[in-house]
């Protein structure tokens, strides 16, 4: 049996009287791409939030490498990485500064940090615009930054909360790409994503969120297949039929 | 340590930030400038030095007289160790001269000593010494006259030592009775007591000092009004910088950041540190030209000048990292350090001299700390007080300082994420 690398036990997180994350359980082995999927407002963003320690939990725990998030919040920092929804970057600043500066932050010397960065410049195929100004770039590209930023410390955990929101095809490709890289490299990934087509390509399982609980957890084969011939059932038909058609906010 | 290499970190990535955006470094550094300009011109003239009361003297006798002794006595030879509002003694050499000049406007007036001085004064004849003066410049009269009432009182008591001392003398059999005998033995004490004048012994035994009591405009406007706008601007910078933490919040570099095994105390370690640098170097720029360019004395103690500058900057940088704890959005946040900033200014007498606000308004003043700053900065660099003096001024920015800070901490645990 697999190891487990991050275990999520009973979540829960309310803003006022609304219940954001209700209960959420599940687990992650070691090396999986674990897709968090489900409708907006469902408690996606907000369960990342819990377990990269920014927003403490009501109830409930999780520990991501043995650590508890709520007891050892400082050694779940030490082995995660975070690439947030929305571009969190220095536009003032270059691509290099931006990377080396958060480098720092992960605890990195600043010899490691500077050949992490062009490591990982050079991964995101953005090493001839090291020293370029972030505010300059296209959204791929800061897209693919924002990804880079998430990798500098080396972390065995990433969690990615939809990271080719609003890119073009050239550059999602590119940062598929990468995260299939890394997992073969042994890192563990927490992706969320609106897209479907993306996890059933890159996640091994998947946990589909509704109303901050989870509502099904398979692989994405099994998934298809509950509701029809996985050849030709998409993902995004499970989604629908689970979460349903009507609008949500 | 680690966490004071984040505090770094963050403090030097924001300096950073601030040095790519160069409408931001002028508005730091060279704007206050173009007010310190204007209002040094408005308030007494750029550059001008303070200018010495001259008082010439010219006399009508031939050389060898007592008046060359006495104006030779009299005269600045170096004007640099003249004392604080002496005034410079100029020997005019030629009286037809002079009195043109005075009748030009080029001159303010002179006293003149008459052909006949010493004769007179031998022979007990009497003299008179000429004041001639612009009629419209009564502070030139003024102190002309009071230059010839001080020499006529002087050489009226000489004339007694003289006549006693020759009576005594005479009566004693020490020189005889006859005139010739007489006029050289005046003629040698005359001599002696000019000399010992000349060579700076005391000719009087009641002396007397001038010291200046109440609130008085300083010589130099530069003297107060740099100082002014250094706690504005410095201030108003810093206020300014709020916006930083708020935008870090807004961007989303704040919880990557939280996600990082930095501390919540430590990010809000690095942006104050960040505000105070950027403080400390504009402090350093506000003194350097103040004094190079502007003249500035910093009084008695430069020490004190410099620890009250310091207090000012690290006071304004706790209260800018406050001010980003409690705004939500860069607008909200650029707007407090506006108004704060506009408002206390003039308050706390950054705008106008703090001593010249009447008492009430003084009192009023105080609950701002640009009061204690100004007003500490005015102790030591307008009236010359000691280092002890602003004290209490250094103690009150130190508390305004603690109790933002508190607020900050406070508020950003309770808030960062």
């Amino acid at each position: 049996m697999a190891e487990e690398f991050l275990v999520v036990k009973d979540l829960h997180k309310s803003f006022n009287e609304f219940k954001a994350v209700n209960g959420v359980s599940f687990s992650i082995e070691k090396g999986e791409i674990f897709g968090l999927l489900g409708p907006n407002g469902a408690g996606k963003t907000t369960t990342i939030r819990m377990l990269s320690t920014v927003l403490g939990a009501d109830s409930g725990d999780a520990t991501i490498g043995g650590h508890s998030i709520r007891r050892d919040a400082e050694a779940v920092r030490r082995i995660i990485g975070v690439c947030p929804q929305d571009l969190a970057l220095y536009e003032d600043l270059s691509a290099l500064d931006n990377m080396v500066f958060f480098g720092r932050m992960a605890g990195l010397n600043g010899d490691e940090a500077r050949a992490q960065a062009m490591t990982n410049l050079e991964l995101m195929g953005l090493e001839d615009r090291a020293r370029g100004k972030v505010a300059k770039f296209s959204g791929g590209m800061k897209r693919r930054i924002n990804l880079a930023i998430a990798l500098m410390g080396n972390p065995q955990l990433l969690f990615l909360d939809e990271p080719t929101v609003g890119i073009d095809p050239q550059s999602r490709n590119h940062i598929y790409e990468n995260i299939l890289g890394l997992q073969k490299k042994g890192m563990t990934i927490l992706y969320t994503t609106h897209y479907m087509e993306e996890a059933d390509r890159l996640c091994q399982r998947v946990a589909i969120m509704d109303g901050g609980q989870i509502i099904t957890l398979d692989t994405p084969y099994k998934l298809k297949s509950q509701i029809g011939s996985p050849e030709q059932v998409t993902m995004e038909d499970v989604f629908l039929k689970l979460t349903g058609r009507s609008l949500r906010d | 340590m680690k966490n004071l290499k984040h505090i770094w970190f963050i403090a030097l990535k924001d300096l950073k930030i601030f040095t790519k955006d160069r409408a931001a470094v002028f508005f730091f550094i060279g704007f206050p400038f173009l007010f310190i300009i204007l209002f040094s011109f408005l308030l007494g003239g750029v550059g001008s030095e303070d200018e010495r009361m001259e008082l010439h003297m010219v006399t009508l006798e031939a050389a060898g007289g007592l008046s060359h002794q006495i104006i030779g006595a009299m005269e600045t030879m170096d004007k640099s160790q003249l004392g604080p509002g002496a005034p410079k003694m100029v020997w005019d050499r030629d009286y037809d001269e002079a009195r043109r000049a005075v009748e030009d406007g080029e001159l303010d007036g002179f006293i003149a000593f008459p052909a006949d001085f010493t004769q007179a004064l031998m022979t007990g004849s009497g003299t008179q010494l000429e004041v001639f003066a612009d009629a419209g410049n009564v502070n030139a009269r003024a102190a002309l006259n009071g230059l010839a009432g001080a020499i006529s009182s002087q050489i009226g008591t000489h004339q007694v030592i003289i006549n006693s001392s020759v009576a005594l003398m005479v009566e004693g059999g020490v020189i005889p009775a006859d005139t010739a005998s007489i006029n050289t033995a005046v003629q040698q004490i005359m001599n002696e007591l000019f000399a010992a004048g000349a060579a700076g012994a005391e000719a009087s035994y009641v002396t007397f000092r001038t010291e200046k009591v109440g609130e008085v405009e300083a010589e130099n406007p530069a003297n107060f009004v740099i100082p002014g706008y250094l706690v504005m601007f410095v201030f108003f910078a810093a206020a300014v910088t709020a916006e930083t933490l708020v935008r870090e919040r807004q961007n989303h570099t704040l919880e990557r950041l939280l996600a990082t095994s930095v501390r919540r105390e430590s990010i809000l370690g690095g942006v104050f540190t960040g505000t105070a640098l950027r403080g400390l170097i504009q402090i350093v720029i506000f003194w350097v030209v103040g004094i190079l360019a502007f003249n500035v004395d910093l009084g008695l103690s430069p020490l004190a000048v410099i620890i009250l500058s310091i207090l000012m900057v690290i006071m304004s940088s706790a209260f800018a990292v406050m001010l980003a704890t409690l705004a939500r959005t860069q607008r909200s946040a650029g707007s407090l350090a506006t108004i704060t900033g506009l408002l206390l200014a003039p308050l706390g007498g950054c705008w106008w001299p703090f001593f010249l606000y009447p008492d009430w308004l003084q009192t009023i003043a105080r609950i701002t700390p640009h009061a204690w700053a100004t007003s500490g900065f005015n102790k030591l660099m307008v009236f010359g007080a000691d280092f002890s003096s602003a004290v209490p001024n250094m103690l009150a920015l130190l508390g305004f300082a603690a109790v933002f800070g508190a607020v900050a901490v406070w508020r950003f645990r309770t808030s960062a994420a």
